[in-house]
């Protein structure tokens, strides 16, 4: 039920937060922070799940959002820009926390299914983020750009946790 | 008098049989050489078409490793960042290829 729930939350929370228009600063640090909560639940993932398949997973998640936070940090820093704190990013926090919470307590296929089912629904919201906010709202060409190119993996990546979604039923 | 013109006929011709040579071998011939870059988690070109017994190679130019993989036929397995891969086309056909990370990256080699 836990797990219904915080989907519901991580997939309401970009339409929430983003009543207005993020400033580059603002983008900059939603960027960040939605791939280091990615990079949190990878992390848990790679060491507690069952299946091979969903520990390989975890660990490309780990690898792909750490090197797209590297990028995206280099850049801020060399457009001098300072990622600033927003309520985009702190409800992606707390959706983060929340789900590294739930997924602790559980362990085994349960472990793997809830795990999976929030990858989908986490890349699905940060996808809708990217195209009806992000993109739009980038004011420099530089910082649009890196999200525009960095948008298909993060297709790929949800494709490739609902094939193995789909394995599981 | 005509023999001093003979040196720079033979030069010149050396040099035109040099540069010919030049021109065909990286026009075809089994040492030509295609490259695959992928950039943005896509392959470009998408479609590539080669001669059978030729060489093409993946460079990946993203921060994170793909793949070049048609089930069953070859597979580079993980292809690091900055990493490149190397497939001899030694069966003439059409093969489709993904990368099993991103498995929306698609790419297709034609081996004539």
């Amino acid at each position: 039920m836990n797990v219904k729930l915080l989907l519901a939350a991580v997939l309401a929370a970009p339409a929430l937060a983003f009543a207005q228009a993020p400033n580059d600063a603002q983008i900059a640090h939603i960027v960040v922070t939605a791939n280091q909560v990615d990079i949190d639940a990878g992390k848990l993932a790679q060491g507690k799940a069952k299946s091979k398949e969903v520990k390989d997973f975890a660990k490309q998640m780990v690898t792909d959002h750490s090197a797209v936070n590297k990028q995206a940090k280099d850049l801020a820093a060399k457009l001098k820009v300072k990622p600033e704190d927003n309520p985009t990013s702190q409800s992606l926090k707390k959706g983060g926390e929340d789900n590294v919470k739930t997924l602790k307590g559980l362990k085994g296929d349960a472990f793997d299914k809830a795990y999976v089912d929030h990858e989908v629904a986490y890349h699905q919201a940060v996808l809708d983020a990217i195209d009806k906010t992000l993109i739009p709202s980038a004011k420099n060409a530089e910082l649009k750009d890196l999200i525009v190119k960095v948008r298909p993996a993060f297709v790929g990546h949800l494709e490739h946790a609902k094939m193995i979604q789909s394995k599981m039923k | 008098m005509s023999h001093r013109v003979i040196p720079v006929v033979v030069v010149a011709l050396a040099g035109a049989a040099g540069l010919w040579f030049a021109a065909s071998g990286a026009a075809a011939g089994p040492s030509a050489k295609h490259t695959v870059t992928i950039e943005a988690t896509s392959y470009k070109p998408e479609t590539i078409t080669v001669k059978k017994g030729e060489s093409v190679t993946w460079v990946n130019k993203d921060p994170f490793p793909h793949t070049v993989t048609a089930a069953g036929k070859f597979d580079s397995k993980s292809i690091a960042a900055n990493g490149k891969w190397t497939y001899k086309a030694t069966k003439a056909g059409e093969f489709s290829y993904i990368c099993t990370l991103h498995p929306n990256m698609k790419g297709t080699i034609k081996v004539e």
